[in-house]
């Protein structure tokens, strides 16, 4: 299944989307399957996989500190080419980076490697709506969805234009900050700015990311109405402390079992 | 005003910043057209800034070059001694018109540090400067000048601890107070609208050398030569004289013999880096190159997304020079001239003097002496021990 239709699927059983997120290390390589495949038994409904860049302006200390140590560890687009490959054979994948890794590549030529690899999203995190015309044709044709970001503060005109232009889902940013969630940031209701992206793009699934770190934060982005939530941080600071993929999962799991709202 | 330059520039940011990024273009045009805001911002030049800075006539150089004449333009006598006052000022007068209450900025020499750490200071609002680590320990002189202001200095130690690191953290601070907070970044990089912005505020350099060298020899320079870091006096230097015959040429920093130092124009590829399309020193995967200069206000593995277009269009010519020779250059202008000029234009001082040597003597060479040497005086005497 693609990242596209496992994400409608889900939202079509109101069943709350959670998508992991997994840094792509060489030393760690040879963890990604076993990883990918306990996310899948906890029943993440996709997997964000994320390739180090050497300034990454939109993460708070963790992830940067993550992309700093598989840096130094030589992780290679090659690497992000492999992982791919394994993760995509057990959850539909979407990768996520910054914009220069893909840019040196040459965007047809890095779509259509992730596309090969089995990647069906792609997430880049400083590609603004005006710079992402060339991207999103390379995106189509190589068949990869590629996924927008929206942010509090945005004016609405303007979230319906990302609305509109993004594939896969939504990607709204949960809060003023980096990620991470022991970071400094504030939180706001997104109620409304999911209200009128969904207005706009009705059949768009709109995931919220950023501070995503226990039952209570996913329980807030779904009573915002948000039909699921991307987690990244604390899971790395997990997988610091060494905790195996079982461990992974059964945290994981806490969050996926936060009930859906009742929505009258 | 212009979002590219030919396939360059842009604005490659997370979403976040982007209504801030909207709100600055729209209270930048709009000043752009108040006499009132020119006004303030012509004044607080001259009162304040010490504008116009002089064209001096540097007679001992040229005769060491024996060529063509070689002229300083001096804004090393601004205020707080660079020229990223011009800049400074000029957003610092869009924040408060703007109405936002804290300036954070990046700094690598600290010369841009120290003028935001000035304007605060003038204008009544909170500042706090990125710095990295490595440049906090070679530039201690202008950390001391920032806290004196009463600026606070926050050390950067991820990455190289150098001024592509204190962008970095400079960008998550305002990702993270963006309602309240003006990033008043001091080179013509970033995404748009900064490097428009950045260089509009410089082109008072390149508008009072027209004026002064018709009246100083009666015609513009033949050649004009500036350091490129991020690029700003450069392309202060260069815009007013874009239109014209006058040579152009920009000087990066070559680092160590037989590295790549931090010359992005020279050594590197396209790449986006920091919110805009430009060349940029990297890997092959993308990945951002480390840098090495003796000025830390080079020490950049990109450059304004301008000088990128100004490359490949020919307009202006770009060359790399190495740390010794702009210490070298160093000396030369200290013992002939009196001038100690900081490390960064010294690079721009030792191809003006190369290039004057090849030129006849009727010709005049303009170099923008960006900011004076103080800050540099350990480093310079490290060097020559």
């Amino acid at each position: 299944m693609d990242l596209t239709e496992a994400l409608r699927e889900a939202r079509e059983h109101a069943r709350p989307a959670v998508v992991p997120y997994l840094m792509v290390d060489r030393r760690r390589a040879g963890r990604i399957a076993p990883t990918v495949s306990a996310f899948r038994d906890a029943g993440a409904t996709a997997l964000e996989l994320g390739f180090p860049f050497s300034d990454p302006v939109a993460d708070g200390p963790v992830l940067e500190a993550a992309a700093a140590r598989a840096l130094r560890n030589g992780t290679r687009w090659s690497d992000l080419l492999s992982a791919c490959r394994q993760a995509s054979r057990r959850l539909p994948t979407a990768v996520m980076t910054y914009a220069n890794p893909v840019w040196r590549q040459g965007l047809p030529e890095a779509m259509g490697e992730l596309a090969a690899a089995g990647a069906t999203g792609l997430i880049v995190p400083d590609l603004s709506l005006e710079e992402s015309a060339d991207w999103r044709k390379a995106a189509r044709r190589a068949g990869i969805a590629l996924v927008l970001l929206a942010a509090p503060g945005i004016p609405f005109e303007r979230l319906d234009r990302i609305a509109r232009a993004s594939r896969g889902f939504l990607y709204l940013v949960g809060r003023y900050g980096t990620t991470g969630a022991t970071v400094a940031g504030t939180t706001v209701d997104l109620a409304p700015v999911v209200r009128r992206a969904r207005a706009g793009s009705p059949s768009l699934p709109i995931l919220i990311g950023f501070g995503i770190r226990d039952r209570k934060s996913v329980a807030r982005a779904l009573a915002a109405g948000a039909d699921g939530t991307v987690v990244a941080t604390a899971l790395e600071e997990l997988r610091n402390r060494g905790a195996p993929p079982a461990i992974l999962a059964r945290w994981l799991r806490k969050l996926i079992e936060v009930p859906r709202p009742h929505v009258g | 005003m212009a979002r590219h330059y030919g396939p360059y520039g842009g604005a490659y940011v997370p979403e976040t910043l982007v209504p801030a990024l909207t709100e600055l273009e729209r209270t930048w045009k709009s000043a752009r057209k108040d006499p009132e805001f020119q006004r303030e911002l012509r004044r607080l030049s001259r009162t304040l800034g010490g504008r116009p800075t002089p064209l001096y006539f540097a007679r001992n150089l040229t005769r060491r070059a024996g060529g063509a004449e070689i002229w300083l333009k001096r804004e090393d006598l601004l205020h707080t001694g660079a020229h990223k006052f011009n800049n400074a000022l000029g957003q610092g007068l869009l924040a408060r018109r703007m109405g936002k209450p804290r300036l954070i900025a990046e700094t690598g020499a600290g010369q841009h540090g120290v003028a935001t750490a000035m304007i605060g200071a003038a204008l009544g609002l909170e500042t706090e400067v990125y710095m990295g680590s490595v440049d906090i320990e070679r530039q201690r002189p202008n950390v001391e000048r920032m806290r004196l202001l009463g600026a606070r200095v926050i050390p950067v130690t991820s990455g190289s601890r150098t001024l592509k690191d204190a962008i970095n953290a400079a960008l998550r601070d305002w990702i993270t107070n963006v309602r309240t907070t003006h990033y008043l970044l001091g080179s013509a990089v970033g995404p748009y609208p900064f490097p428009d912005i950045v260089a509009d505020f410089q082109s008072v350099i390149g508008r009072e050398i027209r004026r002064q060298s018709t009246r100083a020899f009666g015609r513009l320079p033949d050649l004009a030569v500036a350091c490129v870091g991020g690029g700003s006096n450069a392309i202060g230097t260069f815009r007013p004289l874009l239109s014209t015959s006058v040579e152009l040429l920009g000087v990066e920093a070559g680092g160590p013999a037989g590295s790549r130092g931090a010359a992005s124009l020279s050594s590197g590829r396209p790449g986006i880096l920091h919110g805009s399309l430009s060349y940029v020193l990297q890997d092959p995967d993308g990945q951002i190159a480390e840098t090495e200069s003796i000025s830390a206000g080079l020490d950049y593995p990109g450059v304004g997304p301008e000088h990128a277009w100004l490359k490949d269009s020919g307009r202006v010519r770009y060359r790399a020079v190495h740390d010794a020779d702009a210490l070298k250059a160093f000396h030369w202008l200290a013992e002939d001239e009196g001038i100690l000029p900081a490390l960064e234009p010294a690079h721009a001082i030792f191809a003006a003097v190369g290039e004057a040597r090849r030129r006849p003597a009727r010709e005049h060479v303009v170099v923008t002496l960006s900011g004076r040497g103080d800050k540099d005086l350990s480093v310079v005497l490290r060097g020559s021990h």
